[in-house]
This record gives C-alpha cells, sequence and structure tokens, in this order.
C-alpha cells in the first residue's frame, strides 16, 4: 500500500527523518518499504502491509503509529471538533436494523444535511491522488480520506434516495419527536423541512442477507447477481450497496444532493472476503475489512468524517451517532514472561526499555510487577530446562552457575534469583491490534522495535549428537551416483502431464486430475516417469544421437485416496536391450543386489490393451520371486506418436522395492593365486532356445570350477541353417587352491559339451 | 695381450665412438665371435690350470667391463637420438582430445546434497515427507485456519487440489508437523522437497519447485541461535564470510517472523543486477515456532521453543550457478543439464 510522507508527517509536531531514512527504518523494523519516490512536494513511500497488520495498519493512522514507536515522536490528536445540529436528531430520521449481528458486529450512521456537493478542496484532492485515488466529489473523497487515514471504510448515501417506511403510528411519534417525524416532499426529495401535510416517512437501513437472485447496480454501472452468502445494506425495498464493499447506484451521492447518511460499520471478515471472491469484486473497502478491523475504530472515523464535511461542504450534522453495537470488543489482557523474552529472542532487553517500547507502540500496562498464580504460565521455565538433564545435572555457563536438584530447586544467574514474582508484566491490548493474542505476539513487537538485526548470533548449546543417517536419502544418493557413473544424465520433470499423454499413453482409471490445472498440459498428476522422459527424449534428439537419462521421483495412482509411489527411471536412446540389461545387471550388483532374474514379460489384462512396452522386448526384473521393475523397449506405436524415430529402451523401477533389497555389506573376495584357463565352446541351437537355457546347462556340467562364463557371440543368418542361432561362449576354469591342469580343464570342458549336446536339436561346434 | 692397456685402449676407442655403428664395430671387434677376447679365451685352454683360471678371470673382467661401457655408451646415444627426435616431431596440442560421456546429476541435486550436507555437520537429520498433503497438514496445523488471509492467499490462488480430495503440498513446512508427531525433542531437521504452486510462470516462478525447510526445537532454542546456525550455514554454502539482516515479517506459522537478507556475494554490497542494485539479496524467511504449530505437532509449547526457516532450493542453485531461467530446472534439456 503507499503512503503519503507529508501525511504522516501531519500526525506530529516533531520532524520525522528524512523519508529514505523513514523507509529504513520501517524496513527494519515494522515492514518492507519497497519503495520511495518523490512526487511534487510529497514522498511516496510503498510499504508492504504483510496480511497481520491489515487491521490497523491500511491507514495512514497505524504507520504513524509505528513512526512513534520507531522514532520516539509523540502522535498528535486529530481535530474533530463537531458541532452537532440541536433542532434534528439523527435516530428521528433513520432506523437502523442488523438481521444478523454476526454478519455485522457495530453499525454507525449519521446524517448531514443541507450539503453542498463540489469539488474537494486541492489539499484533500492530491492526498487522495497521491495514494492512488480519483478525486470525485467533497463527500465521497471525505469518506475515502478518511479510509485511507484510520483504515475504517465509510459510505455515504444520498438520503432521499433511501426508501423509508410510513411509521405505524404517527401519533406517538409525534409525541416524541416531532422533528423526526417529517413528510417527504415529492417535489424535493432532499428536502428535510418540506413539512407538507400528509405521509411523514422515517427511512431505514437493513443489513441483511441478499435473497437469491436478487440484483444490485453498483456505482460503475455493472450489475452484480448476489446470494443468501452475501451482506447487503438495504432500504425497505432494494439494496443499496453490497456490504463492507461497493455501493449501489440507487442511493448514489449526486450534484443535488443535499442530506446523506453516512454508514461506518464493521463487518464480518470472512463474508466480506467471500463475498469479495465469489462476484470477483475487490475493492479497498472489502480488502480492508478482510483484515479483521476493529468495531472500536467506526465512531472515531465517522465523527472526524462528519467534523470533514462539516468544514469542507458545509454540512449540518444532526445530533447523536446511531450506534447498533450489540457486543462490545473490549481490549484483552495478555501476561508477558520476561524471562521467555530473553530467552526466545536469546537477548537480553532491559524491562525498562521492554515497557517503553510497548507504550509506545499503544499497549497499555496494567501492572508491571505482575504475580502470577496460574501454573499454566511459563513460570518455571528456567527450572525446566534442567531438570530435563537429569537431578544431579550442574551446567557452567561463564559465571553464570545453573542448578538444579529436584524439588529443591534454586536458580542463581548471576546474583538474580530468578522468581515467577516480578519476571511477569501484565499487558492490555488495545482493539485497534486484533493480531496479538498470545505473548510470543509481544515479543515480536518488542523484538522488532528493539531490532533483530541487534541480536547478536548465539550457537545453539545441543547435544553433541551426529545425525540420524536418512536410509530413503542416502539410497536414493547411492543409485543416483551409479546411474552417473553410467553415464545417465538426471533430469527433473513435472510431477503433471496433460491430455495428449493421456491419450497416447492410454492412462485412465489410475490417472488423478487436479480441480484447478494452470493449463491442460499440466492437468493430471503423472502415473509414470515414463511419458515425460520420452518427451525429453524426443526434445534432446534435435541435439543429441546418444541419449541416456533417468529421473528419481514419486508418481501418484488414483485409487481411494491417491497414493504416491517413488519410481526409479531412466531411458535410452541408440542403446540396444542387451546393453540396457547390461547396464542394469551392473547397476544392481552395484547396490548389492545379486540374485536378479529377468522373467518373460506378462503384460496384464489392462495393460495389454495399451501397452507401453514392446510385447516382445519386455522383461521383468525380478529377485526371488519380488518383482521389481521392468526393462524393455517403448513400443514402436508409442514412438511413433511422439515423433521418435529409433528405438528408445526404458528401465523403471518400484524404487522403495529396489531400496528394500539393496545392501551396502561388501565382502572382499580373496583374488585366486592360481592361473585361470579359458576355453571357448559353440554351440548351434534352435532359434527359440534362450541363452539362459545354454548358460545353465555350461554351468551345472562345469560346477564351482566355472569361474564364468561370457557369450561372446551371438549369430542368426546367412552362416547358419535356418531357424537356427549360433552362441558362442568364453568358459573361464580357476579354482582357488590349486593350478588347474590341462587334462581336469579338458575332462570339464567334455563334460560340457556332452550336457549341451544331450538336447539332440543342440550341436556343439568343432 | 696386455690386458690392462687393452682396458685402456678399449676405453678410449668407446669415448671415441660417434655413432651407434662405431659401437657396434668395437663390440664386434673384441667381443664378436671372431673378436679378441674371443681369441684369447680360445689361447687359455693350453696353459695351466692355474694360469688359466688368473686369465680366465682378468679376461671376464674385461668383458663385463666391455659390455657394460658400450652399453652405457649405448644408451647414451639412444637418449641424444630421442631428444633430437623430440625436437624434431612436429605435434599440434590445438587438435581436439577425444571425449568421454560422463553422466550428470541434476544441479538441484547437487546443492541440495550440498545443503543437506552442512546441515547433517550440524546434526541436524534429512527428512523428508509426502507431496500429496490434507489441508490440516498444509493449512490447519501450520496456525492457517480456514478464512484467514494467508489461507486465503495460498489457498485460493496458490494450491492445487486433486479432485479426489487432497491438495499438492505449498511447502515442506508440512513435514514439520508429520516429524514433531512421531518424534521427541530436542528435534534438528532439514526438510528438502518438491513443492507445488498454481502460478503462472516466468523466469523467476514454477508451479514444480523445490523447497529446503529446516527446524530446530529445544528448551531454550532462540532467535539469536538462528542467527548463528544461519550465518554457518551460509558461510559454509558461499565459502566466504557472509553479512546477514534480519527484518520483521509475517507468516502464521512462526512468532516473531523473520525475512532474512544476505549482503549480495557478487557486488559485496555495492548493487549489481543480481541484487536488482539493491546491496542485498532476499534469501528465506524463518522465525520461531509459533506455539499452535508446537501443540498441533504434538508438543507442549510451555516446555519446548524453536526456530524454523524456508528457503527456495531453485533460488540458491540459481544464485550459485548463475542461472538466470528457473524454467530450466524442469526442463529435460541436457544442453542444460550436461554442464553439471
Amino acid at each position: 500500500m503507499v503512503f503519503s510522507y507529508n501525511w504522516l508527517q501531519s500526525f506530529f509536531k516533531k520532524k520525522l527523518p528524512n523519508p529514505k531514512k523513514l523507509a529504513e527504518i520501517l524496513t527494519m523494523h515494522f515492514m518492507e518499504v519497497e519503495e520511495v519516490e518523490k512526487e511534487g512536494k510529497d514522498w511516496v513511500l510503498d510499504i508492504d502491509i504483510l496480511p497481520s497488520r491489515g487491521g490497523d495498519c491500511f491507514s495512514h493512522l497505524g504507520v504513524a503509529r509505528e513512526c512513534q514507536a520507531l522514532t520516539n515522536s509523540k502522535l498528535k490528536i486529530q481535530d474533530s471538533k463537531l458541532v452537532e445540529a440541536q433542532e434534528l436528531k439523527t435516530k428521528d430520521l433513520i432506523k437502523i436494523e442488523i438481521k444478523n449481528k454476526e454478519d455485522c458486529p457495530r453499525y454507525t450512521a449519521r446524517v448531514i444535511t443541507d450539503i453542498r456537493v463540489g469539488p474537494s478542496p486541492k489539499w484533500l484532492q492530491q492526498r487522495l491522488k497521491i495514494c492512488g485515488l480519483q478525486p470525485i466529489n467533497n463527500v465521497v473523497d471525505i469518506a475515502n480520506y478518511m479510509m485511507l487515514e484510520t483504515g475504517q471504510p465509510l459510505h455515504a448515501f444520498d438520503f432521499g434516495k433511501i426508501e423509508g417506511e410510513i411509521p405505524n403510528f404517527p401519533g406517538r411519534q409525534k409525541a416524541d419527536s416531532p422533528e423526526g417525524c417529517f413528510p417527504i416532499s415529492k417535489k424535493n426529495p432532499n428536502s428535510l423541512l418540506g413539512r407538507q401535510a400528509g405521509k411523514f416517512q422515517i427511512k431505514k437501513i437493513i443489513i441483511r442477507r441478499a435473497k437469491k437472485e436478487e440484483k444490485i447496480t453498483t456505482l460503475d454501472e455493472k450489475k452484480y447477481t448476489l446470494d443468501e452468502k452475501i451482506i447487503v445494506i438495504a432500504d425497505t425495498k432494494d439494496p443499496v450497496a453490497i456490504a463492507g464493499t461497493k455501493g449501489g447506484k440507487k442511493a448514489e451521492i449526486d450534484r443535488n444532493t443535499k442530506i446523506i447518511l453516512l454508514e461506518s460499520a464493521n463487518f464480518n471478515s470472512h463474508l466480506i472476503s467471500r463475498a469479495s471472491r465469489q462476484l470477483n469484486l475487490k475493492t479497498d473497502a472489502s480488502w480492508r475489512f478482510e483484515h479483521n478491523l476493529d468495531p472500536n475504530l467506526t465512531e472515531m472515523a465517522i465523527n472526524r468524517a462528519a467534523y470533514l464535511i462539516q468544514k469542507i461542504a458545509n454540512g449540518k450534522v444532526a445530533r447523536g451517532l446511531v450506534d447498533i453495537y450489540p457486543k462490545k470488543t473490549l481490549a484483552k489482557r495478555v501476561s508477558l514472561d520476561l524471562n521467555y523474552i530473553k530467552s526466545l529472542l536469546g537477548v537480553e532487553v532491559s524491562k525498562k526499555q521492554i515497557l517503553t517500547i510497548l507504550k509506545s507502540l499503544g499497549f497499555k500496562i496494567l501492572d508491571s510487577n505482575f504475580k502470577v498464580q496460574n501454573s499454566n504460565f511459563r513460570a518455571e521455565r528456567g527450572n525446566k530446562v534442567l531438570r530435563a538433564a537429569g537431578s544431579n545435572f550442574r551446567a557452567e555457563r561463564g559465571n553464570k552457575v545453573l542448578r538444579a536438584a529436584g524439588s529443591n530447586f534454586r536458580a542463581e544467574r548471576g546474583n538474580k534469583v530468578l522468581r515467577a514474582a516480578g519476571s511477569y508484566i501484565l499487558v492490555e491490548i488495545p482493539t485497534f491490534r486484533q493480531d496479538i493474542l498470545l505473548q510470543e505476539d509481544l515479543i515480536e513487537e518488542i523484538g522488532r522495535t528493539y531490532g533483530f538485526q541487534k541480536i547478536k548470533p548465539i550457537l545453539p548449546l545441543a547435544f553433541l549428537i551426529p545425525s540420524k543417517r536418512n536410509e530413503d536419502i542416502f539410497w536414493q544418493d547411492f543409485t543416483k551416483d551409479i546411474l552417473k557413473e553410467a553415464g545417465f544424465s538426471e533430469v527433473y520433470n513435472y510431477s503433471f502431464l496433460g491430455e495428449k499423454e493421456k491419450r497416447i499413453f492410454g492412462f485412465k482409471k489410475e490417472l488423478e486430475e487436479l480441480k484447478n490445472p494452470v493449463s491442460i498440459e499440466l492437468e493430471y498428476l503423472r502415473p509414470s516417469l515414463i511419458p515425460i522422459l520420452l518427451r525429453n527424449v524426443a526434445e534432446n534428439l534435435k541435439y543429441f544421437k546418444e541419449i541416456k537419462i533417468f529421473e528419481l521421483g514419486k508418481v501418484f495412482l488414483k485409487s481411494k485416496i491417491t497414493k504416491e509411489k517413488r519410481m526409479l527411471t531412466g531411458v535410452m536412446a541408440a542403446c540396444s536391450f542387451y546393453e540396457a540389461k547390461g547396464i542394469i545387471d551392473s547397476f544392481l550388483n552395484k547396490l548389492g543386489i545379486s540374485n536378479i532374474w529377468y522373467d518373460e514379460y506378462e503384460p496384464s489384462y489392462e495393460e495389454g490393451k495399451w501397452p507401453i512396452w514392446h510385447p516382445k522386448k519386455c522383461a521383468e526384473i525380478k529377485v526371488g520371486l519380488n518383482e521389481l521393475g521392468f526393462l524393455g523397449e517403448i513400443s514402436p506405436r508409442i514412438l511413433l506418436e511422439l515423433k521418435i524415430l529409433q528405438k528408445v529402451i526404458a528401465f523403471d523401477f518400484d524404487f522403495e522395492k529396489l531400496q528394500k533389497e539393496c545392501s551396502e555389506e561388501h565382502e572382499y573376495q580373496p583374488i585366486s593365486r592360481y592361473p585361470a584357463a579359458v576355453r571357448d565352446v559353440a554351440v548351434l541351437v534352435p532359434g527359440f532356445t534362450k541363452v539362459e537355457e545354454v548358460l545353465n546347462r555350461i554351468n551345472s556340467a562345469g560346477g564351482k570350477l566355472i569361474r564364468d562364463v561370457d557369450l561372446f557371440d551371438f549369430y542368426e543368418g546367412k552362416e547358419v541353417p535356418q531357424g537356427k542361432r549360433n552362441l558362442a561362449f568364453h568358459i573361464i576354469f580357476q579354482a582357488e587352491d590349486r593350478t588347474l591342469t590341462t587334462r581336469e580343464i579338458d575332462e570339464i570342458q567334455q563334460k560340457i559339451i556332452k550336457n549341451l549336446e544331450e538336447d539332440p536339436e543342440w550341436k556343439v561346434r568343432r | 695381450m696386455n690386458l690392462k692397456s687393452t682396458k685402456n685402449q678399449t676405453k678410449k676407442e668407446i669415448e671415441k665412438a660417434k655413432s651407434l655403428s662405431d659401437l657396434d664395430n668395437i663390440f664386434k671387434k673384441y667381443l664378436g665371435k671372431k673378436g679378441l677376447l674371443r681369441t684369447e679365451f680360445l689361447k687359455i685352454k693350453k696353459l695351466s690350470k692355474k694360469e688359466k683360471i688368473r686369465i680366465g678371470k682378468e679376461l671376464n673382467t674385461l668383458r663385463v667391463f666391455l659390455q657394460k661401457e658400450i652399453a652405457k655408451k649405448a644408451k647414451e646415444f639412444r637418449r641424444k637420438e630421442l631428444s633430437k627426435q623430440e625436437k624434431e616431431e612436429e605435434f599440434d596440442i590445438t587438435l581436439p582430445g577425444k571425449k568421454i560421456e560422463f553422466g550428470h546429476l541434476h544441479p538441484l541435486t547437487l546443492v541440495q546434497r550440498e545443503i543437506a550436507g552442512i546441515f547433517q555437520s550440524m546434526g541436524f537429520e534429512v527428512v523428508e515427507g509426502p507431496e500429496i498433503e490434507t489441508e490440516w497438514y498444509n493449512f490447519d496445523a501450520l496456525n492457517i485456519p480456514e478464512d484467514h488471509p494467508a489461507r486465503v492467499a495460498l489457498s485460493l490462488g496458490k494450491t492445487f487440489y486433486l479432485k479426489g480430495g487432497g491438495l499438492m503440498r505449498t511447502h515442506t513446512s508440512c513435514a514439520q508437523i508429520h516429524y514433531m508427531e512421531k518424534n521427541n525433542p530436542p528435534l534438528r531437521i532439514i526438510v528438502p522437497g518438491k513443492v507445488f504452486r498454481a502460478e503462472a510462470t516466468d523466469a523467476s516462478h514454477e508451479t514444480n519447485f523445490y523447497q529446503i525447510e529446516g527446524l530446530m526445537v529445544g528448551r531454550d532454542v532462540s532467535a539469536a541461535n538462528f542467527k548463528a546456525v544461519i550465518q554457518k550455514f551460509l558461510e559454509e554454502f558461499f565459502k566466504t564470510s557472509i553479512k546477514i539482516k534480519l527484518r520483521p515479517s509475517y507468516f502464521p506459522f512462526t512468532e516473531p517472523s523473520f525475512e532474512l537478507d544476505m549482503k549480495c556475494t557478487v557486488c559485496a554490497g555495492k548493487g549489481c543486477s543480481a541484487c536488482k542494485y539493491s546491496g542485498w539479496i532476499e534469501l528465506l524467511g524463518a522465525g520461531m515456532v509459533h506455539p499452535n504449530v508446537l501443540k498441533n505437532g504434538g508438543l507442549n509449547p510451555k516446555n519446548w521453543q524453536g526456530f524454523a526457516f524456508g528457503m527456495s532450493l531453485d533460488r540458491l542453485t540459481m544464485m550459485k550457478y548463475k542461472i538466470n531461467d528457473i524454467r530450466l530446472f524442469h526442463s529435460g534439456d541436457l544442453r542444460f543439464l550436461k554442464q553439471f
């Protein structure tokens, strides 16, 4: 909100620090001044008033109060010497009815007659302009001016345009208040004194909920359709204003207005806030009401406004204030523990200074030596600190000896014996500070006024214990590092995806949807990391031939409550299935998972209808019966949709399952001192035979003297008979306790060959 | 044959040799199949046993001497030859090297690890929390009741709600409550994590971004303690001495609340584009944990107090690497990612 420097200055006799300096003080002790700019002879301060202080500081008065505390100046009392017209009583002119006191805790009103509507004086116009408001006419301008000064929004209605009712008992009214029961001249509705014979009318204002579909045209000629959640100010027929938000066209002040009804009220902040959102109508008034204004403010504001109208627009103010205030807001009291101030801020602020600060901010000290009886207060804070550490605890901090010995507790800090009595003060919170509820709130007031900047850093006293390792994060880091070593780059993608992915990947009921997406591309929660990783591939293929990327992140699967699950997913372009399989083998090995195997992928019925994976080139990665994830080629049909013209291999791990299998245990395997011998074997097998089967036969025949078997050639094609494949292996023999003799090796080799050829269709090539 | 004079002569000859072929000739002359020494060895066969041993020994000594000297000289020639070669060889070191393909971790991962490492060294445990939250954990438990202006600002404008119920957390602060519920103080934690805000994106705003939350709760943890801890952290992170400024702010979950500014490390406070010519950089929000938050986490605020802070991981990463657009983090662009 913008503030006028000259206006702030007008609250003080003493000169305020210069605008730049003042801005700096306010920033360091109150709220951030975002900009200071010269405008004519004045300066504009743009202060970022945070919501906690909206109740009192969306006003020059509120900020002036801060200036009082921060610059050691004294606020002047603002002029409001109202002269009321004796012959007119407000309550005879107007009747106010609040339908629901929760909606409107207070309604104050005045009637001012004989007004001369015209332009405002220059000084007033200037102040409004500097604060970003357009001058309209003196009456409206004064209402706005008062809002900027006090924070209390006011509204002026053309009295003549408000419908009233004919009193039921004219006789009684005649007796009670003859001046009040006056006829309204049809020719001149603004005239109060046109006492023509006939009907007496008393104006009526009702604060009520709007009716369903009730309509109002506001001052700016806009039409709004209201409902029961919205409070309106109405006369006997129509709404004349959306309460606390905007005035209606019906009772607008115009050039001919002679009599006004001035409203200064307090409305339920939640209802105003909701109405303003519902109607998408945010005004200076609604914004202030949303922030919980002090109901006690209305009276001061209306009196000062009436005073100014009288002075500037030549009005006559009817006698008395109509004030409907069924439940008065009273000042709260908070007891403040001086030891707690020190403990929470970590700095010693003297009691004298504390009292000065609180008083300068408008708090009242009711008792500066308050005795706390209630054990709920923090009287025994000090004791607790020490007792926690055991009964025989004794701590020395510099010169301070702190002792705690069970129930005979006695605390000494220097020479001061800390006791509950005397270390408390009782503070009365002015009602304009509705944000102050607890002593912590007061400590903030003391801290900021004293200066957070003046608090010296002190390293905490804490137990010297190492932080517990977070296993989840440890394994996340561990796996990321391995993939990095394997040449993968890590990407972070949005957790959201859109309609396009939904269509291409055939996601259905597992997809959770955002109620309020920012765009249709970011409408669903991702149920898999694969879609966006593939989009990354498509985009990066413009610049790179080889791509190896991975992401470790959460996916979301809709069920009764949407579940989140951490996945580790990688995609590779320019990489074969087997290369990828090799990477996965080494990767899992590094994670300490050895007994993995690859099972044929069997898509579930749902998946089968719209598979991500190539149906043949996909494996389930398993440890025992536990399925950790998938490795496979992305279905070419999907790649076609994404305009990726080459094969893409992906792996997709359920990270939580993977993590359970990970192990840090690792034991050194002694390197055999005896030489290894390598023999090759090539075998021609039918095309459908899996390498795994061949390996199994080699291993079962070779036993533990085989250290390793490597497939080094795999061939299908011209050189071998149709429907056959040639597999060639290096077999590495090694014993741990001796050098194997040629005879020994030959014997095992023969056994292996025999074992392989047990299947009549298999032929070892010699 | 006088062995002594032969020795002297050969020595001279070796010294005089000008090339490897000269040496070769010397070798042939003395040690070759028909060389002098060979002939001498043949001669001693005829001598008495005693003489045989004596002269044989001397001849052997000479042979070893010759071999050594020739080898030494040969090595000298080779060395000269090589250094000549080295000098004469043309080589262009400006030809490009052959690249190897490393993998790369995301810059946010790198910075998160660094931050976590610093706090862990000060005894802070690293904790995570769920990304889908309830209104209770995201708002109410953090002292942001319904219809509170802060709730209105965050909840209606900026929170992603799920059709099936729940919301995407708008800050990592929710994890404070989860942790307090399950652990007894004293507490020291940091919570890194992904958070979500429904915002229009630009170079400094994202819908998906990362935060790091910190919490320390003890019997007498103070604002002064916060200043010291955060100062240490910043000095470790930026690897230089740091000036901080603590000014009042407002967060519903802390009381008092602070905004922490750091003197710009780029211009040392003189004003530059990094600090928008203010000399200071707004770094993080912090404060003393609000008693209601402690209560909602199951702790008794009469016994426990502490500080909490939250900062944007994206922002610290952008500062560290001088990244000018937050959207790069989620771009998946390898031209960006491969720089880290």
